[in-house]
Parts: C-alpha cells; sequence; structure tokens
C-alpha cells in the first residue's frame, strides 16, 4: 500500500511513455473479462474487455449512455456483471462488496457527507477502520496538504466552492491510499477555468501518489490532455484502446474519429496502397494494406486542411460561413453538397470559392463499420448547437 | 438481476411487507368478509340491500308525510357537512399557510408548533370546551349579549358540526399546505411581478397552482375524517344530525357487527373510488399546470 | 419578511379560533363546582383530586406507554419501510408500496378500527382465545395507523438525497448497514423525527381506532374520557388537559432558549448566503435543535410513566368493568373503595390483590365487547335487561352465595326480580327511578306532573330528550301507557310517531350533556336519573332552581354486580361483591353516586341518612317497599334481536327527520 512513496519520483516518466504497460511487462490490476450488463432488457455494456495496469492514467470517454459510468461503478463494486468477470490482481472480485475492494471513488457530484466538516468527511474512511485518533489527525492533515486545503478543517463542506468540494472529495478517496482511484466525471461541474486548473492538478496528484486512476469523461479535450490511455466507448462497447495520440491520429472508427476532436470524415474509396479516391479527387496517403477498391471513410482533421488560391486546390468549393475563434477561423466549405470544416489562421470571406489542399499524413483511412456515414458532415454546424447537445449530454449523465 | 440496492430494499421492506399484508390489507378483507355474512357466517347480500333500500316515514318542513331512505339521507348528510367543513378549512387555512410560510423561519417554527399544541390535548375534551362556548347561555353568546349584539343560536345546528369540525381538523390542513408553500421559491413570486401579475393574480396564477399538491393532501386529511367521525356530531350537534360514522358506532354497540361491517365497507368503497377520481383528475391538472 | 398588520390580525384570529377551547379548559380547571358551564369559586381541587385519580394516572400512563412505544417502533419500522421502497427499480411494485401505504390515510380511521377489530375477534375465536383485544392489539393497531406518516415523511428525503451518499461510504469501508447509519440516517434525520413526532400526536389524540381496539387490561385516557358519557366529564380532566398544555409550552420555551445561539449563527449565515452562492442549510443544527426537543419530551414521558408506575403489578388481579363514573374513586374526600379493598384484601388474606378497574359507556358497549370474546372481565355491572339477556344466552356464572354473606342486607324488594328470579347470578348494586328535572324558574307549575310536559309545545327548544333509543322510546310509551317491552311493531311506530311529533320540541338528544345544559339553564326540561338530579343541583347556576317529580307510570331499573362466563377468579369477585355490600363502602359508593341503595346497611345507616337529607332520602327511596311490583311491571326488558334491530332503525329515522 505504501509502495508509491518509493516509486513515486522514477514513475512520472511512464505518463510520457506512448506504449501500454503490457508491452512494458507491467503489472495489471485491473481486469474485466467479457463483462455484460443489461437494465430492463436494456444492454448497458456489451462483452467489454479491459486490462487496466498499475500507475495507469486511464480515461473511460464517450457519450452519456455509452456505458462508461457503469464501468466505472463495476470496477468500484455499485454493480454486478450478467455476465463475464471482474479481476482484481488476478483474482474475481465479482461478489466482493465496495467496502471490501482497495479502491476507492470520487463521485461526480463529490458525494461529501452534508453533516460532517472538512475533517470529518476526509477522516471518515479512517474511523471506519478505528485506526488511532493522532493517526487519523495526521493523516487528514497529509491529505489536505495534498490538495491545497490546509486550514480549512473545520469548514462546513456546504460552504465551500465546487473546486474546494472537489479536493475534499479526492482527499477522502485518497486518504485509504487505495490501489486504484475511480474518478466520474469529476470536473462535470466545475467552470472552464477551474476545470483546467483541477485537471493539471489531478495529473500531478496522480504523478506524486502513482494511484492508478480511472477517469471517466464525456469531455474528450479533457481525456487528451490527462491521460495515460484512452478508452473510446460507445453503446456499451469499447471502440478503441489507445494512447491519446494514437486515438487522435489513427481513429479505428468513423465514431472515434468525430468523438475525438473535429472531423471531416467522407466516402472514399481505396484505389490501391497509398491512393485513395474521395470527393472527386485521389489523393496520395500513407495507408495500405486494403483491397483494391475497398470502400472506406476517410479522416481529415479541419487543422489539417489548408486554404490555397482556387487554381492550387486539390479540391474547390464554397465558403459558406466564416466564425472568428480567437486563434483561428473555423469555416465551413461546401464541396459538392459535402460540408467540411476547416480551421485556419487565414481570413477568407464567405461566399468566396477557395481551393483545398491536403498532406498525404493528413488523410486518416478507416474500415468501413456500423458508424460509417453518420458522423462528418458540418452542414448542421453551429456553435450554439454544439454546446446545447454538450449541455444535454451532461444532464443526460 | 441481481443487483446489490434489490437484496437490501427487500430485507428493510420484509417487516413492513408482512406488517403491512396482516394489519392493512387482511383486515379490510374482513371488513368485506362480514359485510357479506349474516351472523351465522353464510353468505348473504342483506346487509349491502339494507342500507340501499331501508327507508323511513318523515315528516317534511310542510307537514307532509315523506318515504326517504335511510341510510341515503344519512350518507349525503354526512358528506355535505364533511364537505363544507373541508370547504371553510381551506378557505381558513390556506391564507394562514401562505402567511406563515412567508415569515422568518423562527416565526414559522413557532406558529407551527402553537398549530400543533391543540392536537397534543385530547380532542374528545377540546369538542366538550366547545359546548361550554356555544351553548345558548354560553360564554360567546354571553359575550354578544354584554355587547348587546343579541343572541345566537349555534348549538344543535350544523353550524355547530361544522365548527367542530373545522376545529379538530384545520390544522390539517394548514400543515401540508405550509409545507408546500414554504419550500416555493420566492423567485418565482418576483418573476410573476416581474411579468406583471399583480399580487391577487399571483397568487392565482402563480401561487395556487404550485402548492396544488399540499391543497390535495389538505382536502383528503380534513374530508375523509369528517365524513366519519362520531364524536363531534354527538356532542356539539344536540344528537340531532346522525352521521354515516355514528350510524356504524351505533350498529358497533347494538351487536349488529355484520351491518356495521357492511356501511363501512360501502363507504370504503365510495372513498376509494372518489379518491382516486380526485388523484387523476389533479395529477392531470398538476401536469398540465392547470 | 415582516408580516403585515392584516396579516397578524388574521394569524391572531386563527389563533383566537385553535385556543379558545384550551382557555376554557384552563379556566374550569380552576372551578370549585364540577360545572363545565358555571364558574362558582376558583380552586385547586381537581388538580388534587387528579393526582390522587389512580385509575386516572393509570390511563395516562398508558395512553404514555401506548404512545411512545407505537411512535418509536412505527419511525423504525416505516424508517426501514421508506428505505426498501426507495431502492426498488420496478415501477409496478413502487405503485403497489405506495397504494398499500396510503390506505390507513385514505381510509377513515372508524374503518381502520373496525376492520382491525373484525380480524382481531375472528381470530381469537379460531385460536379460542379467553380474550382477543389486548395491550397487543391496541399497540398493532396504533402502529399501524402511524407508519404511512412516517413513511411518508421519511421517503422525501431520500428522494432529496444525494444516491451516492451511501456508495460513498461503502466506498470508504463502511458495510452497507454501516454505511446506512453513517452516511444516510444524518441525511433523513428531520424526516425521521417528524415522523417520530407525527407518529407520537396522532397516537396520543387518538380515540376511534383505540375505541374499537381497546382491550381489557388496557385503558387509554380518550376511552375513560368517552364512558364518562352517562355521568359526567370530571373537571379532572380539564386540569389534567391544562397539565399537558403547561408541560408542552415549557418544553418549546426551553428549546427557544437553547435555540437562541442558534439564531445568532443564522444571522451570520444568511450574510454569507447573500455574498457567496449556494445555499447554506444548517442542517446539523437544526437537527442537534430537533434531536433536542424529541429527547426533551421522550425523556419527559419516560419520567411520568415511571412515576405513575411506582404502582407494581401485583399477583392477583381481579378484573371489574364497570360503567364510569360508577365507583366512590377517592375524588373530594370519599373513600377510594377499591383501594380500600385491596388494602382490606391483604390484611384479611396476606397476599396482594391487583383490581384492574375499567369502563363502558353502555350496556350495550360492554355487551358488544363480552359477546365478541374480545375481553374478559371477572365482575361486570349490567342492568336488569341486559342480565337477562346475558342469563338466557348463558354469558354468566351462577354466584356462591356462601362467599357473599352481606347479601343478608339486600332488601326483600330486590331479590327474585324478573332478570334473576331465582337469585342465581346477581347481587344487586344500585337502583333508581327516571323521573322529569325542570327548573321552576322557566316551566310554569300547572304543567308538571306528567310526561306530557316533555311534549308541551310551550317550551319547545327547552326540552332534553334522552340519545338512546331504548330509553327515549320508553318516554313516550310510558306517556301512552303502552307496555314497554312490546315486540308489537305497531306501538313500536306509535312510539315513534310520538317522538318524531316531539323531534322539534327538542332542543337535544344527550346522556352526559344534560348536566351541563340543566345546571345552566341552557335548557329547562329533562328526564333522567333521580340520583342525577341531586349532583346537577351542586352546580346549578344562581338563575336556575332545578325541581324534580316523578311521572307514572315511569322506568325502574337495577344495577347488579355479576360474574360473566370465562372469568378468571370467580371466588375472588364474590369476595369483592361481598366487600362492597359490607357498610363502609357501601355507604361510599352510595354517598358518591347518588343513587338509591337496595342495601339496609346503607339506607338504614345514620350518617347517610343526615349526609343526604331528607327531601333526597324521600326522592331517593320512595319506592323502596313496594319496588318488587312496580319493577316487574315497568322495567325494560330483554328484547328479541329482531325487535332491536327494529327498534334501532326506528331511531335512525328519527335522527334523519
Amino acid at each position: 500500500m505504501y509502495l508509491f512513496t518509493s516509486h513515486s519520483r522514477g514513475l512520472w516518466l511512464f505518463s510520457f511513455v506512448k506504449l501500454r504497460g503490457e508491452e512494458l511487462g507491467m503489472k495489471k490490476i485491473i481486469e474485466l473479462r467479457g463483462i455484460s450488463k443489461a437494465y430492463d432488457g436494456e444492454t448497458v455494456l456489451d462483452h467489454i474487455h479491459l486490462d487496466i495496469y498499475d500507475n495507469e492514467f486511464l480515461t473511460l470517454l464517450g457519450p452519456s449512455g455509452c456505458g462508461k459510468t457503469t464501468t466505472l461503478r463495476m470496477i468500484g463494486g455499485f454493480e454486478q456483471p450478467d455476465e463475464g468477470d471482474v479481476m482484481f490482481l488476478g483474482e474475481r472480485i465479482n461478489d466482493l462488496p465496495p467496502h471490501k475492494r482497495n479502491v476507492n471513488t470520487v463521485f461526480q457530484k463529490y458525494a461529501l457527507f452534508p453533516h460532517l466538516n472538512v475533517f470529518d468527511n476526509v477522516a471518515f474512511p479512517l474511523k471506519e477502520r478505528k485506526v488511532p485518533k493522532d493517526e487519523i489527525e495526521q493523516k487528514v492533515t497529509e491529505m489536505l496538504k495534498l490538495v491545497k486545503l490546509s486550514g480549512f478543517e473545520k469548514r462546513n463542506v456546504t460552504r465551500l466552492s465546487g473546486g474546494q468540494q472537489q479536493r475534499v472529495a479526492i482527499a477522502r478517496a485518497l486518504v485509504n491510499h487505495p490501489q486504484v482511484l475511480l474518478l466520474d466525471e469529476p470536473l462535470g461541474a466545475l467552470d472552464l477555468k477551474l476545470r483546467k486548473d483541477m485537471q493539471q492538478e489531478l495529473k500531478n496528484i496522480q504523478k506524486a501518489t502513482g494511484i492508478t486512476f480511472v477517469f471517466v469523461t464525456h469531455d474528450q479535450e479533457e481525456a487528451l490532455s490527462m491521460s495515460d490511455t484512452i478508452v473510446v466507448m460507445s453503446e456499451g462497447r469499447i471502440q478503441q484502446i489507445g494512447t491519446p495520440t494514437d486515438i487522435y491520429n489513427e481513429p479505428q472508427n468513423a465514431f472515434v474519429a468525430d468523438f475525438i476532436g473535429e472531423s471531416n470524415i467522407v466516402d472514399g474509396v481505396m484505389r490501391e496502397d497509398y491512393k485513395v479516391t474521395f470527393s472527386g479527387h485521389t489523393f496520395q496517403c500513407v495507408d495500405k494494406g486494403f483491397a483494391k477498391n475497398e470502400p472506406v471513410d476517410v479522416v481529415v482533421r479541419p487543422e489539417d486542411v489548408d486554404i490555397v488560391p482556387l487554381e492550387k486546390g486539390m479540391l474547390r468549393g464554397l465558403v459558406t460561413s466564416v466564425t472568428f475563434m480567437g486563434v483561428h477561423y473555423e469555416i465551413i466549405i461546401d464541396i459538392g453538397g459535402f460540408k467540411w470544416m476547416i480551421q485556419t489562421t487565414d481570413f477568407v470571406a464567405e461566399g468566396e470559392q477557395v481551393g483545398l489542399f491536403i498532406e498525404p499524413d493528413a488523410i486518416h483511412i478507416m474500415k468501413k463499420s456500423e458508424y460509417s456515414g453518420m458522423f462528418g458532415d458540418y452542414s448542421s454546424f453551429s456553435m450554439e448547437l454544439d454546446e446545447l447537445s454538450d449541455a444535454e449530454s451532461e444532464d443526460a449523465e | 438481476m441481481k443487483r446489490r440496492g434489490d437484496l437490501a430494499a427487500r430485507w428493510s421492506l420484509a417487516p413492513y411487507s408482512v406488517w403491512a399484508l396482516l394489519f392493512i390489507l387482511v383486515p379490510l378483507v374482513f371488513v368485506a368478509y362480514y359485510a357479506f355474512t349474516d351472523t351465522d357466517m353464510h353468505f348473504t347480500f342483506d346487509n349491502i340491500r339494507k342500507f340501499f333500500t331501508a327507508t323511513s316515514t318523515v315528516t317534511g318542513d310542510n307537514g307532509e308525510t315523506l318515504q326517504v331512505r335511510t341510510y341515503m339521507v344519512i350518507f349525503w348528510r354526512s358528506v355535505k357537512l364533511a364537505v363544507i367543513s373541508t370547504v371553510v378549512c381551506l378557505l381558513m387555512g390556506y391564507p394562514i399557510a401562505y402567511i406563515i410560510a412567508r415569515a422568518t423561519p423562527k416565526v414559522q417554527k413557532t406558529v407551527i408548533t402553537l398549530i400543533m399544541i391543540p392536537m397534543w390535548m385530547n380532542f374528545l375534551i377540546r369538542t366538550y370546551a366547545w359546548m361550554t362556548i356555544l351553548q345558548d347561555t354560553g360564554i360567546l353568546n354571553n359575550f354578544l349579549a354584554s355587547l348587546h349584539l343579541g343572541r345566537m343560536h349555534i348549538i344543535g345546528t350544523e353550524s355547530a358540526v361544522v365548527i367542530g369540525m373545522v376545529y379538530d381538523y384545520l390544522p390539517y390542513m394548514i400543515l401540508p399546505i405550509y409545507s408546500i408553500m414554504a419550500k416555493l421559491d420566492l423567485k418565482l413570486l418576483e418573476a410573476a411581478h416581474d411579468l406583471g401579475c399583480n399580487g391577487i393574480s399571483t397568487l392565482r396564477r402563480v401561487v395556487f397552482p404550485l402548492s396544488l399538491p399540499g391543497v390535495v393532501s389538505g382536502v383528503t386529511m380534513v374530508l375523509i375524517p369528517s365524513i366519519s367521525t362520531f364524536y363531534i356530531s354527538q356532542k356539539l350537534g344536540n344528537g340531532k344530525f346522525f352521521l354515516i360514522g355514528d350510524a356504524i358506532e351505533g350498529q358497533y354497540v347494538a351487536n349488529n357487527l355484520h351491518f356495521a361491517a357492511a356501511i363501512a365497507f360501502i363507504l370504503m368503497v365510495i372513498l376509494l373510488i372518489a379518491m382516486a377520481l380526485m388523484k387523476r383528475y389533479t395529477d392531470k391538472s398538476v401536469a398540465g399546470g392547470v | 419578511m415582516k408580516m403585515k398588520p392584516a396579516s397578524k390580525i388574521y394569524t391572531a384570529f386563527i389563533f383566537l379560533f385553535l385556543f379558545a377551547p384550551i382557555v376554557i379548559l384552563l379556566i374550569f380547571s380552576f372551578n370549585a363546582s364540577k360545572s363545565l358551564s358555571v364558574f362558582s369559586d376558583p380552586s385547586l381541587k381537581w388538580y388534587r383530586e387528579l393526582f390522587r385519580d389512580e385509575e386516572t394516572l393509570r390511563a395516562l400512563q398508558n395512553t404514555l406507554v401506548l404512545a411512545v412505544t407505537a411512535s418509536i417502533l412505527s419511525t423504525i419500522m416505516g424508517t426501514a419501510a421508506a428505505v426498501g421502497i426507495h431502492r426498488l427499480r420496478k415501477k409496478y411494485l413502487k405503485a403497489a408500496y405506495d397504494t398499500v401505504t396510503n390506505i390507513p390515510m385514505m381510509n377513515p380511521d372508524i374503518i381502520t378500527g373496525i376492520s382491525l377489530m373484525l380480524m382481531f375477534v375472528f381470530v381469537g375465536r379460531l385460536f379460542g382465545l379467553s380474550t382477543s383485544l389486548s395491550f397487543w392489539t391496541m399497540l398493532i393497531a396504533h402502529i399501524t395507523f402511524c407508519l404511512p406518516y412516517v413513511i411518508l415523511q421519511v421517503l422525501p428525503k431520500l428522494q432529496q438525497m444525494d444516491p451516492a451518499l451511501p456508495e460513498a461510504a461503502m466506498d470508504l469501508g463502511c458495510t452497507p448497514v454501516r454505511a446506512f447509519f453513517r452516511a444516510e440516517v444524518p441525511e433523513i434525520l428531520p424526516g425521521i423525527i417528524t415522523g417520530l413526532m407525527m407518529a407520537f400526536t396522532l397516537s396520543l389524540d387518538d380515540f376511534v381506532i383505540s375505541y374499537f381496539t381497546q382491550g381489557n387490561g388496557f385503558q387509554t385516557l380518550p376511552i375513560r374520557i368517552y364512558n364518562m358519557t352517562k355521568k359526567t366529564v370530571t373537571p379532572k380532566m380539564y386540569a389534567l388537559a391544562t397539565i399537558i398544555f403547561f408541560v408542552i409550552l415549557a418544553l418549546l420555551l426551553l428549546t427557544n432558549l437553547v435555540d437562541e445561539d442558534d439564531s445568532r449563527r443564522m444571522k451570520e449565515a444568511r450574510a454569507q448566503k447573500r455574498a457567496a452562492r449556494g445555499k447554506p442549510p444548517r442542517r446539523a443544527d437544526s437537527n442537534k435543535r430537533s434531536l433536542a426537543i424529541v429527547g426533551a419530551i421522550l425523556g419527559l414521558t419516560i419520567v411520568i410513566i415511571a412515576a405513575i408506575g411506582i404502582t407494581r403489578p401485583k399477583p392477583v388481579e381481579l378484573n371489574v368493568y364497570n360503567w364510569g363514573e360508577y365507583i366512590s374513586d377517592g375524588s373530594e374526600d370519599t373513600l377510594d373503595t377499591i383501594q380500600a379493598f385491596e388494602q382490606w384484601y391483604l390484611e384479611e388474606y396476606g397476599y396482594p390483590v391487583k383490581v384492574n378497574y375499567e369502563t363502558y359507556a353502555s350496556n350495550e358497549d360492554m355487551y358488544a365487547k363480552l359477546k365478541s370474546g374480545a375481553v374478559s372481565y371477572d365482575l361486570v355491572i349490567p342492568s336488569d335487561y341486559m342480565i337477562a339477556r346475558m342469563a338466557a344466552e348463558d354469558m354468566l356464572v351462577p354466584l356462591n352465595y356462601g362467599n357473599i354473606p352481606n347479601y343478608q342486607y339486600i332488601s326483600d324488594s330486590f331479590r327474585g326480580l324478573y332478570y334473576d328470579p331465582d337469585n342465581l347470578y346477581t347481587v344487586p348494586y344500585t337502583y333508581g327511578v327516571i323521573g322529569v328535572i325542570y327548573d321552576a324558574n322557566q316551566v310554569d307549575e300547572e304543567d308538571l306532573g306528567s310526561w306530557d310536559l316533555m311534549w308541551n309545545e310551550k317550551y319547545a327548544g327547552s326540552i332534553l330528550q334522552f340519545n338512546n333509543s331504548r330509553d327515549a322510546f320508553g318516554t313516550a310509551m310510558y306517556r301512552a301507557g303502552a307496555d314497554v317491552n312490546t315486540t308489537d311493531h305497531a306501538v313500536w311506530d306509535a312510539a315513534l310517531e310520538a317522538l318524531a311529533q316531539q323531534h322539534p320540541l327538542v332542543k337535544s338528544y344527550v346522556m352526559d350533556e344534560i348536566y351541563n345544559m340543566m345546571e345552566s339553564g341552557e335548557a329547562a326540561i329533562a328526564a333522567y336519573y333521580a340520583g342525577d338530579y341531586f349532583t346537577m343541583i351542586d352546580a346549578e347556576s344562581d338563575n336556575v332552581d332545578l325541581q324534580f317529580y316523578y311521572p307514572e307510570p315511569t322506568n325502574f331499573f337495577v344495577d347488579a354486580m355479576c360474574i360473566p362466563k370465562g372469568c378468571q377468579h370467580q371466588e375472588l369477585a364474590e369476595i369483592f361483591i361481598n366487600y362492597m355490600l359490607s357498610e363502609e363502602p357501601a355507604v361510599a359508593n352510595a354517598e358518591y353516586i347518588y343513587y338509591a341503595s337496595p342495601n339496609r346497611l346503607v339506607y338504614e345507616n345514620e350518617d347517610y341518612i343526615d349526609e343526604m337529607g331528607e327531601e333526597t332520602m324521600e326522592i331517593l327511596y320512595r319506592f323502596t317497599d313496594d319496588f318488587s311490583d312496580l319493577f316487574n311491571r315497568y322495567a325494560y326488558r330483554n328484547l328479541d334481536q329482531e325487535t332491536l334491530t327494529y327498534i334501532n332503525d326506528l331511531w335512525e329515522t328519527l335522527k334523519i327527520s
């Protein structure tokens, strides 16, 4: 349990390692083996396989209802799988109740005990274990220092700000030194600025303690910036597991491509290795291994498209909307009825005809999947709608 | 589906489930059983039939003889007095609930406790005290006489019975309405004012619809006991207002258990139907925002 | 927000309404006389009486024991149930529990009471129990009607609570049970406390359900009060109500004092609220306060129970079932005959006996209870016609007169009466004659003398009639010279017609209310039992001059002690009967009840004669010598069930006109 103190300094190096633990021979802490779960006949999890390694910061990412919270609760012991096994350090723990698992949770709305003050909230698990009083005192003080809340011991938790409550929740979950910390959308209720700070801080805490973090969020930016490993989920299934860069650069299907960052996803045909045709033009690309003339999904990130004079363009289109975003412009361009999004620092005027240029390594080819054709067209795009749908998904959670 | 929640639910619910079955549901079966049997426990419709068909000859207002259905008369009289009492309770209780809900928390607590205090003193005794106040030579009339306002004849009239019922059940009207109103967001009132409602239309269009759940439970909690009371009518009605409760108690004392059960059974069925209708109606209107 | 003046006035009006009767109780509890309508002199007499009245104190103790037990048990079970219901996932199950929970609230309490009573009696009969109603049945009934209130208080608190709280606790190492107590209970505590208080209040105030489910050995205050309806409700009860009022008031003041620094904290909180967004719920503080109140009330209740409970249960118990206010109980410096018996018995036989003395409101009430098998008593004191009925239905045990040597002092006039022609079952206790009481200040002399006075239109609105069918029909039938025991429906129909004709003249149909109404001059004419007339004179108002005469013919009655089948201690009951016939207790009872005694030791006792006075003796004992004849001719007899049902129907007819 105290392992982390000796390891902590060296361990943060691992966070920059792009390989998954398995390849490094790291210890598997948790294994989910073929987990399925249904509520009232509705499938929530569909044969999930997932390994979680020691000391990693793993994020379960997906839209609301994708099963990420259920997965987390299964690890926490609040749900039992209908099928499959939950393994903890090689032992089956399906029926082990939460209080016997060496796993702690930071809940979505913190779930601080309103009748206890800050100190007593953090001391709660220690008192439950009948830890001696002076030891409690010492550990709680230590934890509060870690989350930068020293001096708040006697404060009523209901009168703290959201960020402070968040820190209390983290301190409380960590005070028992669990092997795994589960975080269920812990930053969802914070405003943007505070969220950024907390992201950094959580990351720091994880490094400092060396505890495995399993983090649930629907915010892809958050996932990208914090995680060692991201697990993208949708409709009860895992869509892709990988490092942030893998996920961003090599999405395995249209869903992942769309969910992680902005993407233009168009239908294409793989002519041969390194050659793909879409939007009426054949492009050089870096992908191979597809059948000849295999229909594929083509992903092009908005920032990877350059606007060039009409005559130099590989593709041509009409600018239908230009929005200033601060650092760049977000431009919607109609190419043969399909709306592309392009992010660029160059200004073009609405109604202008422009040419587009795409580098070969900016083109990602994906096999056709059930998600093909569902995403990638920005014809109905509007900033406001985007935010609204975001808010909805948060509410639904 | 094995869920920890369900397991815990089952265990903590077990005692109540057994209790509710044995002491809430089964006794109702006994009411039905007794209602449909005679003294030898043979099945019969006689008790039910008697309730609907028993007739009495009474003298009407102009001295003419009338044939009336005894229990219909008793039943409607009970309903009438109960409805009047409920309406009076609502009219008296609603404003006070509103006033309390808008007072400072400390005043709220004090006033609510004061309203509950009388309930700690036995209602038989309190009803008895009303006799002293209301009788013709009673305190109220002496007071009126000393002001040269003339005397009022109250005791033994329907008004006296209504006063008794209103007195006993008013707290049951005030408390549920208050508890809903206390939770009302003051901002809603401000919003209503802001949108151009004056005090009265705010009350009508915002406060009242929102407090409707409280009103419904208040009305239920007053209507039900006032329909079936038997002490108040005996004491304050000078024994002249024979209500359905008196009929049940009378049959019980006269050892006609089966007929008492029949009256109780019919009353129960009617009330359950009425409550189901009321619930449907109010659910709809609450959902539709009135 | 400050109250507006209009609001203040309205609030004051409501409180005037709510507290008016309580002020009345308060004032009349200090009345020297027994009247609730005429205040004579201030006095603390009734408070002294209250603390001497062991039966009332025991009833108070019972009420509190019941309320505390029922409220605590229903709170525990109700809270567990709310937790369970809250965790149910299936909608139809939730709906089912909601419906069941609502039943006791949606059902009038009279139905809840009757339904439970029917079941208890049925089950009792099934198992052949001698008593099916007891403390336990009452407790079950009280828990049953308190449960929904608790559940409906706790459930919303659970719904408002963050469902992650108990999970967080389990996550942090609590077992599910400990998680409930450490995380959930503090959150839902306000609901639990409110539920507990509501249950306590409802149980304390309940009369109707208790009335139907009470058994022997356990009588509560409301039942005791209700059973005083043949005689009058004693001002002791007002004294008791007043004490309860002040105790509660004191408790509230006390908790408000505790609250002082609380309110200071609240000001701070409000300031903070303005500064920062978000609500400061002060939950912990208000929890502490409510806990303090509940603790204080429970503590006090237990102290009271303990204080009254000094009288420990004794080995042998004699269950006596008598009319309300029908024995000398030690009030107003009389002899407490029951206590005296217990003492005498201990000295005489060397081991203690405990008399459980309980009361009923009418013969029919007592009969219904005994007949249903719900209760069992060792001694009852019914009236003549009821004795005949019980004897006919084999509900009585023949007495062993060898154990009752004092029977010799019963005058011959009271032996071999129709209800017990062979002197097998009964020992007469009191007897009486119905007469007409009138206010000489309101009634002219030429109208006196017969039953016609009660039909005299001159006194419309000032006449009182019995509020029980047998006696009311009796007045009409005696007036018409008819046989009060006929089975001929036509005769009863004619009597109903007479009563219907009288109906517009009648001010009120009364039992115990007669005392108030006659004493205060509220009414001028009433038929009632001769002995009660003297009770009224004692308390009559200055402008009232009550007088009395016997119309002819009229009703004669005897109340006699007998032992019902199923009694547990027959010999002890006979010793009790014998003791009650001995001179001192018999005189005390006669003086207390004011009814005539068939016991020579009483009516030939000089002190008694002195105490009663010449006029009283003349009225009370006018018929002693030829009582047997008159009684057998005019007394009520047992009627068959068909006729009784017929009368009951006629009575209802009268009541709805």
